[in-house]
């Protein structure tokens, strides 16, 4: 752009022709506002020149308008304009500026400086820095200093090639970008650090970062997996393809994803695959929205599940076994056993009396065998559907289970005199019947095994420091030498011989084993000749 | 006037005990023995070698039965119009809930558990005979 024939607008409105001429600087002028250089009256020019008026005011308009800072420099290094972003920038009045050298401004880097040292020519050193945007730092006048990107284009002009340079204060953006870097660099050590593979995918589902762990489990080098798609170790379900399809966008996808614990497969460089879990979480980076992903190996976890559910099955099939055992010796068992009980009973009935002594003595063993034998069948089952006829333990009131056993024990008590007492009981957790039937067994042993007077019975709960009850069934009876305390718990298990007490022994097992099927277990103190306390937990329930 | 008791049981020392216990009870009582589903249809509607059998007064049908089953054997005695009418009472081993409703689903008209005593079954016995065969009033016979 030339700056001839150019109309100059005085204060006073008078309009002078004339040109500028971009030479040294000098400020020994007038106060009012004038462009930098010498400024040549031309008379006989006059102001007629509408066109290079408008032009040297547009280019002016420009500069002014333009929102960053804006300084032309000549071939000396000297700054010939400016723009009022320029001053504010750089915190001087435009006339302190006018006339100075640029480095005060920028104090290295400048294209001038090569410029100025006639080192090469301008249009060199504008090739070379031309259109790129240069971090260089720019001096206020105070003197503080500040980061700038500069961009240079090439002005013409009288005195050759001006630079007009674009000054960007870039401060902020360098901060945000060093928080980025800081930020970036310790989510990498977090990566490191953690226990789980970790791998982070960009948009396009290509991994960006990985960790040590990932390397590991995955089998492969860093640089195999930096770049991969994330789909050759994990073939299917990670985001990433629905992001990389475009069907929905990342924030939509680790919206559905995030937080859940997904179970997928993942490929080792081998090709073996093994279950994994991924998490998914958003990072924002300067690339975009990248997704990380948290992947657990979960093949002994799964392997631990397998064998579990196993172990499951068999404790099913062992119980349903059990049970259809149970069913059986019932069934299968009462019938040559009935043919037994009921002919050597037939024949004592027709036959006493009628054969000799001996022969009354041996059917009457029979019978009695028979009877035995009954006898243990029924209580084997009854035994086994502790387990097997067994209900979900449910808010109960052991108060009512226990007034239930006291009057299924009605008749034995009222026959033997029995005193039975009872503490306030709780509400508990508990199978009803089989409550029940653990009451009546344990009271119905303190009355038959008594001592001569009146048999006292009496039944407490206490809590323990748990959240259990303990509870106790006390009486005044035999008691029992410690060296039994465990053996009476046993199947079929004895002290006493038949004719002194009837009984086939199982009470106490299935006593213990109702407890046990409660998560406690029971127990006896007894001191011969004086008495005995059974005791067992049951939870309390969590009604009140 | 003797009454006709059909006994449907496959075991022959349970039979014998029946007949005994009956014995014991009423002796007018004639007791006719089936030994399996299909024999006692074939009992109830005088077929074959049961051309000349009489109409049982009561059916005491066990549900354990080889070939043809007690509960099918009630289901086709219930089924059939001219046979449904003889009460039949269910006496078995089986304690089994569902063995008791299954019965009385098919109309069976009593369900009675053998015990295993001797004196028990005895007085099981005798109870039928007081109540089906001396108390309750049987359907008029049906002329042969």
């Amino acid at each position: 752009m030339s700056h001839r024939d150019l109309s100059f607008k005085r204060v006073d409105e008078k309009l002078w022709g004339g040109e500028i001429r971009l030479e040294l600087l000098d400020p020994a002028s007038d106060s009012i506002r004038q462009p930098a250089g010498n400024i040549l009256r031309s008379p006989e020019i006059g102001c007629h020149c509408a066109e290079s008026k408008d032009s040297l005011a547009r280019y002016r308009g420009l500069l002014e308008a333009a929102p960053d800072a804006m300084v032309v420099v000549n071939q000396a290094g000297e700054i010939v304009l400016l723009n009022i972003q320029a001053e504010k920038g750089f915190g001087y009045h435009r006339n302190e500026l006018l006339g100075q050298k640029v480095t005060n401004i920028i104090p290295e880097g400048f294209a001038e400086r090569l410029i100025a040292d006639g080192l090469r020519p301008a249009a060199d050193a504008l090739a070379q820095q031309m259109g790129s945007g240069i971090e260089l730092t720019g001096r206020r006048k105070d003197g503080s200093d500040f980061p700038i990107e500069i961009m240079l284009s090439p002005l013409e002009s009288a005195e050759g090639i001006l630079v007009t340079a674009a000054i960007r204060d870039i401060t902020v953006r360098k901060a945000a970008a060093k928080h980025l870097v800081q930020m970036e660099s310790r989510y990498r050590g977090l990566l490191e650090a953690a226990p789980d593979a970790m791998v982070v995918v960009n948009e396009a589902g290509e991994i960006v970062l990985l960790n040590g762990q990932a390397e590991k489990q995955f089998e492969y080098r860093r640089d195999e997996l930096l770049g991969q798609r994330v789909k050759n170790i994990i073939p299917k379900g990670f985001a990433e393809r629905l992001i990389a399809d475009g069907l929905r966008s990342a924030a939509d996808a680790i919206a559905q994803q995030m937080g859940t614990g997904i179970e997928l497969t993942g490929r080792r460089k081998d090709g073996s695959e093994f279950p994994i879990e991924i998490m998914l979480s958003p990072l924002e980076s300067t690339e975009g929205i990248l997704v990380t992903a948290v992947i657990r190996d979960i093949s002994v976890r799964k392997k631990a599940e397998v064998h579990l559910l196993r172990k499951l099955e068999e404790l099913k099939r062992s119980n349903e076994e059990l049970g259809l055992f149970a069913n059986i010796a019932s069934h299968d068992l009462q019938e040559p056993l009935r043919m037994v009980a009921g002919f050597t009973q037939l024949l004592s009935k027709r036959y006493k009396g009628k054969l000799d002594s001996d022969a009354d003595e041996f059917i009457a063993f029979a019978v009695d065998g028979a009877n035995r034998m009954q006898r243990l069948i029924q209580d084997l089952l009854t035994y086994s559907r502790v387990g097997t006829k067994g209900r979900d333990l449910i808010d109960t009131s052991s108060e009512e289970a226990f007034q239930q056993a006291i009057t299924n024990l009605r008749p034995s008590i009222e026959e033997s005199k029995a005193l039975v007492t009872h503490d306030p009981l709780p509400a508990v957790l508990a199978d009803e019947m089989q409550l029940i039937q653990l009451f009546q067994n344990l009271v119905g042993n303190a009355i038959k095994y008594q001592r001569p007077g009146v048999p006292r019975i009496h039944v407490s709960a206490a809590r323990n420091d748990g959240e259990k009850w303990v509870f106790s069934v006390q009486d005044n009876g035999l008691g029992i030498e410690s060296k039994y305390f465990d053996r009476i718990f046993g199947m079929f298990q004895r002290l006493h011989k038949r004719e002194e007490f009837d009984g086939t022994g199982i009470g106490l097992a299935i006593c213990k084993k109702i407890v046990e099927r409660h998560g406690s277990s029971i127990s006896v103190d007894s001191q011969l000749g004086e008495g005995s306390i059974f005791r067992f937990a049951l939870a309390e329930s969590q009604r009140k | 006037m003797s009454l006709n008791v059909l006994l449907v049981e496959d075991s022959p020392g349970d039979v014998r005990l029946t007949v005994e216990a009956f014995h014991e009870a009423n002796n007018r009582i004639h007791l006719h023995v089936a030994s399996d589903g299909v024999e006692a249809m074939a009992f109830l509607r005088r077929e074959g070698t049961y051309v000349r059998s009489p109409r049982p007064d009561i059916i005491l049908l066990d549900l354990n039965l080889p070939r043809m089953d007690g509960r099918e054997v009630l289901g086709c005695i219930k089924a059939d119009d001219d046979l449904k009418t003889i009460p039949t009472v269910i006496l078995t081993t089986s304690e089994a809930e569902a063995d008791i409703v299954k019965s009385y689903q098919l109309q069976a008209n009593c369900y009675l558990s053998k015990p295993v005593q001797l004196d028990a079954f005895e007085s099981i016995v005798k109870s039928i005979n007081d109540f089906w065969l001396t108390k309750v009033k049987l359907p008029q016979r049906v002329c042969a």
